[in-house]
């Protein structure tokens, strides 16, 4: 009963109180408000306290969420964008080869067409199967027209003879190889001699006369003598003239043309004069008019 | 099924061999997958696998190569039917003696190409034997060991006697 008592004097002691403050709010406007300032600087200082101790919460929960859970549709945008750029790449590689590639092919056109001879344009499929013989295979066969003993050339000069065929395919020894033989001249003295490959990956010029005054640097092409290069296709430079005592010949050692290690297309030479038929009736006339007298 | 599994083999090697396995070359030479092939096949299916797969090899070989048409027949050939007459009288193959029967059938091969190119002087034949015979027994004997260790766990050690399989 007490307890009862006590109660309610608070709550009119609290409800008097409420209404003097109402009172002096309206009565006394700006004394109130000092007053209350005066109060509530110390209670906003208590206050800033567990305040800050939220915010920083708060600020935690925020940046966990935007720097994690909201971030997983970043993160996986910066796959797709890491993935675009990889694309992006591979295609900006792809196109750069394919400008190399025309630049190529433009190359090979122009002179195919610049050349007196009929050609038949290959890819470079392969190295030879062994490690004994320094040959390529080629992607063009019996099928395209490709017999044994045509010339394999390159804008840039002579790179080997077709040693094998099959229907799709072709096998070259390459003029470094020591198998191979060409008849070439050199340029300047116009001395004669044949061009086969060497041990070491390079060519020699041999049988060349005793009296010619060959020297390093000059060029060397192909004498046109045998049926599968025409005259003038450059075969490499001289480097090194030899001439030993009691020898009946010079023989020159010749840095190649062509990089024989970097081919990836190649003409084949299918008819070594454009007008083969013609060059083969002038002959006949030629060689007729000699036998008339 | 057996034999249709060396022509794939063949079918696999040989292209490989032509083509990707000058990345793998040392000083510009390449181990011949081809004989590697044979010889493990012989060494482990016995005489007449090693044969045949040799002689397949061979032939498909010596269509992509500029030599003459028999050499990669006969030396691959012979080669997987030396490795099975070797494996036949071992009574227990270890990497160590696939490493040295390969070094020593890779430069049995390649004296037979070494004496096919008719080599002009007795200098000639060591810059050979430098320059790829000896290259090539390395890693010929090197990728055979690293392939037999890789699939030794797939055959018994007890040799594979199939010559009625075939």
């Amino acid at each position: 009963m007490a307890i009862s008592r006590s109660t309610y004097g608070t709550r009119r002691l609290a409800i008097v109180l409420f209404a003097c403050l109402l009172v002096a709010l309206l009565l006394l406007p700006s004394q109130s408000q000092r007053l209350l300032q005066y109060v509530g600087g110390p209670l906003g200082q208590v206050l800033s306290l567990p305040l800050a101790a939220f915010s920083s919460v708060d600020h935690g929960i925020a940046d966990m969420w935007n720097g994690y859970v909201a971030l997983q549709s970043v993160h996986e945008e910066n796959r797709q964008l890491h993935r675009d750029i990889e694309l992006l790449k591979g295609q900006n590689n792809q196109l750069r080869e394919s400008m190399t590639a025309v630049q190529r092919y433009e190359t090979l056109l122009n002179f195919k067409q610049q050349s007196p001879s009929q050609t038949l344009a290959a890819q470079v499929i392969g190295r030879d199967a062994t490690n004994w013989y320094r040959g390529m295979i080629l992607n063009k066969g019996e099928s395209d027209g490709v017999r044994t003993e045509m010339g394999v050339i390159t804008p840039a000069g002579v790179v080997g003879r077709v040693v094998k065929t099959n229907s799709t395919s072709s096998v070259v020894l390459l003029v470094t190889d020591p198998n191979n033989a060409i008849a070439g001249v050199v340029q300047r003295t116009r001395d004669e001699g044949i061009v086969e490959g060497t041990s070491h990956g390079r060519a020699r010029l041999k049988y060349i006369p005793l009296l010619s005054r060959v020297q390093a640097g000059d060029r060397v092409v192909t004498s046109g003598l045998t049926g599968a290069f025409p005259r003038g296709l450059a075969i490499g430079s001289l480097i090194q003239v030899e001439k030993s005592e009691g020898d009946l010949f010079q023989s020159a050692e010749i840095e190649p043309e062509v990089d024989l290690s970097k081919l990836d297309e190649v003409l084949i030479i299918t008819a070594p004069y454009e007008d083969a038929d013609a060059a083969q009736k002038l002959l006949q006339a030629i060689h007729g008019d000699r036998k008339k007298p | 099924m057996k034999f249709l599994l060396y022509v794939l083999l063949a079918l696999v090697v040989v292209p490989l061999q032509t083509t990707l396995l000058h990345y793998a070359g040392v000083f510009g030479v390449r181990p011949d997958l081809g004989l590697i092939a044979a010889c493990l096949v012989g060494f482990l299916g016995g005489e007449l696998d090693g044969l045949i797969l040799g002689l397949m090899l061979g032939c498909f070989q010596d269509m992509l190569s500029a030599g003459d048409l028999w050499i990669n027949v006969v030396t691959k050939g012979g080669s997987g039917f030396l490795a099975g007459l070797a494996g036949r009288h071992m009574a227990h193959i270890t990497p160590a003696v696939m490493t040295a029967g390969l070094a020593i059938i890779s430069c049995l091969s390649s004296a037979v190409f070494l004496y096919s190119m008719n080599p002009a002087g007795l200098d000639e034949v060591w810059l050979g034997v430098r320059s790829t015979v000896l290259v090539q027994a390395g890693l010929d004997a090197a990728v055979g060991a690293g392939l037999y260790l890789l699939f030794r766990q797939r055959w018994s050690d007890d040799r594979m006697v199939t010559e009625g399989a075939l």
